[in-house]
């Protein structure tokens, strides 16, 4: 019996050492997970605001009369043949 | 006892030790476990967003931060403030001046951007960090700088709209922050059995707007346009739905750049299409018109004999070419904008009734649109009027309104006699809840069949004025020409005026009423020279843009 009791006070000894040892370390590595998820939300929200911001800006009417100057999209570019019919009298 | 039992005795006892330890601390008395390892930290919420009625975004946020110093961690103060300076370029004295050596932490600069960081981070200087924040992005740049406000900081250097929408709407953007409390290690990694408590920030309040981006954008190149071909000293346009006044297009020049508003001097930010007085000229002539016709002290088929100068006290008014037609009908009187014909109109309505319908057509108070900085000129109480009082306000001078006080009076003569309260912010959505703002009727000062006799008079004074304009064929515009003198030092400087033309379209049903105003144009001084072209190329645009047929 005494034997059995030792064996017994050992086992559990041993196990709630590895116990505390096991909810020692996964506390670690949960908040290294937490740090590093908040890191990421954190990114990814920057990320998402900078995307959004960019799809604004492209979509403004600033940009489109930016290209539309840069492409020479504007009223000049508009055809000339109706007040100029030398093209049509030429025939 | 063996020693392997005494060992394992001292051992069970240190652990039980530990946890009734534990136990006092963490359950019997948890307030014991605020250490130094709980950091609080503020969340800080994201304004609110504006947008255009058609939900196109005028003013968003980007992140940016703020660059703090923690002097006491900071070895050589000079060699710091010599790096800093070469990426910020704000002065060395202003940084030296910052860097308090007594304190913990010092803010250095807010609204940085992300570029800025990196180059501060790659200095790799100790002492230095940064703390998240946003600031305003405007997609259309200053295309609305005076309608929107911008965002600066209060004395305690927390966000703070001011002018505009930002101003007046500054407590539902704003939000309400939230906190974060953690226990945190050294690394600052949570301590998952410590305390865990978060309170999510509140965003601020998304605003939409009663205002077309495309309109806005049309207005304001007009306007710009305008004040070069002109070479007016200022101008504005105020664009609005006249059955129910929603400000659809709002734009003064010169204006400022909301991004850096700090580079401009104070008198850019007032908004002069709320904030400036002007006498309006012969714009106000249809409202005195409407009055009297309401009054019946004059009916729309009378006839008025404009034989010649018009004598009020020591006062001698005269029309504006001094030419007379003889018997002219009343509205005839508005085509050729007679003075002598108003005053005579005004005459008929009487000083008691004149002055009722100056209060009724609401000038006498501001018009409570929504935005910051909206100014009225009280009428001075009729003890105080004079007789060349009371013929000079019938032909729009010795009266000073606002541009929104016009429009909103104005509107009124066009949509059946309602007068209304000018808004320009239609739907205010946070989570879960969207409020919608309606027109609001302040009263009726005329009926629909005096706005119908007037708007056949406005419509004839464009077919029939004095110039031709370039008026888009096919389509029945109306409107009235405007010019003022400006009163300097108690006199009119005869070389100084307010042009002014104010207009709507199509005659039988309103869908846009614009008012362009331009002070001191030096091409001509004429309203019907200058403001009145610039009105008829932007109903040109808004006919195309509301897909409006002639008739």
């Amino acid at each position: 019996m005494t034997s059995i009791n030792k064996f017994l006070f050992w086992i559990l000894g041993v196990a709630l050492i590895l116990t505390n040892v096991y909810v020692f370390i996964h506390s670690i590595n949960s908040s290294n997970k937490i740090n590093f998820y908040e890191q990421q939300i954190k990114t990814l929200h920057t990320e998402n605001i900078k995307l959004e911001n960019k799809v604004f800006g492209l979509d403004s009417l600033r940009y489109a009369a930016s290209m539309a100057a840069k492409l020479n999209f504007n009223q000049e570019a508009q055809p000339v043949f109706l007040d100029n019919l030398i093209y049509a009298r030429s025939q | 006892m063996t020693k392997t039992r005494i060992f394992l005795l001292i051992f069970f006892t240190l652990y039980l030790a530990v946890i009734v330890k534990l136990f006092f601390i963490q359950i019997l008395n948890p307030r014991g476990s605020d250490t130094a390892y709980l950091t609080t930290r503020k969340i800080y919420p994201e304004r609110g967003k504006i947008f255009d009625r058609n939900g196109l975004p005028l003013v968003v946020n980007k992140t940016s931060f703020l660059l703090y110093a923690e002097p006491k961690k900071i070895p050589d103060h000079e060699y710091f403030i010599n790096k800093i300076d070469s990426v910020l370029h704000i002065g060395e004295s202003t940084l030296e001046a910052k860097l308090d050596k007594t304190k913990d932490w010092v803010s250095l600069k807010t609204n940085l951007s992300e570029d800025i960081k990196e180059k501060i981070l790659d200095l790799k200087l100790p002492g230095v960090g940064f703390t998240d924040g946003f600031q305003r992005y405007y997609p259309e740049s200053s295309l609305s700088a005076h309608l929107l406000g911008f965002v600066g900081k209060n004395t305690r250097g927390e966000d703070l709209g001011y002018f505009g929408i930002e101003g007046y709407y500054n407590k539902d953007l704003v939000g309400l922050p939230g906190i974060l409390k953690s226990d945190r290690d050294l690394l600052g990694k949570p301590i998952l059995m410590g305390t865990q408590q978060k309170l999510n920030p509140e965003n601020g309040r998304d605003l939409y707007l009663t205002i077309d981006k495309s309109i806005q954008e049309i207005a304001k190149s007009k306007l710009r346009e305008g004040l070069e071909i002109y070479d007016a000293k200022e101008g504005c346009i105020i664009i609005a739905n006249p059955q129910t006044l929603e400000v659809l297009a709002l734009v003064c020049l010169p204006d400022f750049d909301q991004e850096r508003y700090f580079t401009f001097s104070e008198e850019f930010f007032k908004d002069p299409a709320i904030s400036n007085l002007y006498e309006p000229g012969s714009t106000f002539k249809p409202l005195i018109m409407a009055a009297a016709l309401e009054e019946k002290s004059i009916k729309a088929d009378d006839f008025y004999n404009e034989k010649g100068p018009v004598k009020i006290g020591e006062y001698t008014i005269k029309t504006w070419n001094d030419k007379y037609e003889g018997r002219i009908s009343m509205s005839r009187i508005i085509e050729k904008s007679s003075n002598v014909g108003m005053v005579h109109i005004g005459q008929k309505l009487g000083n008691i009734k004149l002055y009722t319908y100056l209060k009724k057509f609401g000038f006498d108070q501001i018009t409570g649109i929504d935005l910051q900085g909206e100014v009225t000129d009280k009428l001075r109480p009729r003890s105080n009027w004079y007789p060349i009082d009371y013929a000079t306000v019938s032909f729009g001078q010795g009266i000073a309104i606002t541009p929104v006080q016009m429009v909103m009076a104005f509107s009124s003569l066009i949509n059946g006699g309602k007068l209304l309260k000018p808004y320009i912010v239609q739907q205010i959505n946070s989570p879960g809840e969207e409020k919608f703002i309606k027109s609001e009727m302040l009263g009726t000062p005329i009926s629909e069949k005096t706005s119908d006799y007037i708007k056949k008079m406005l419509l004839s004074a464009v077919e029939n004025g004095e110039l031709k304009w370039a008026k888009p064929k096919g389509y029945k515009i109306g409107g009235k020409t405007g010019t003022a003198q400006i009163p300097i030092k108690g006199h009119y400087d005869p070389s100084k005026t307010v042009a002014s033309f104010i207009g709507f379209a199509p005659v039988d049903n309103p869908k846009f009423l614009a008012l362009v105003i331009l002070r001191e144009p030096q091409s001509s001084p004429w309203g019907s020279e200058t403001a009145a072209p610039l009105f008829f190329e932007i109903a040109k645009e808004l006919l195309v843009y509301y897909n409006i047929a002639p008739d």
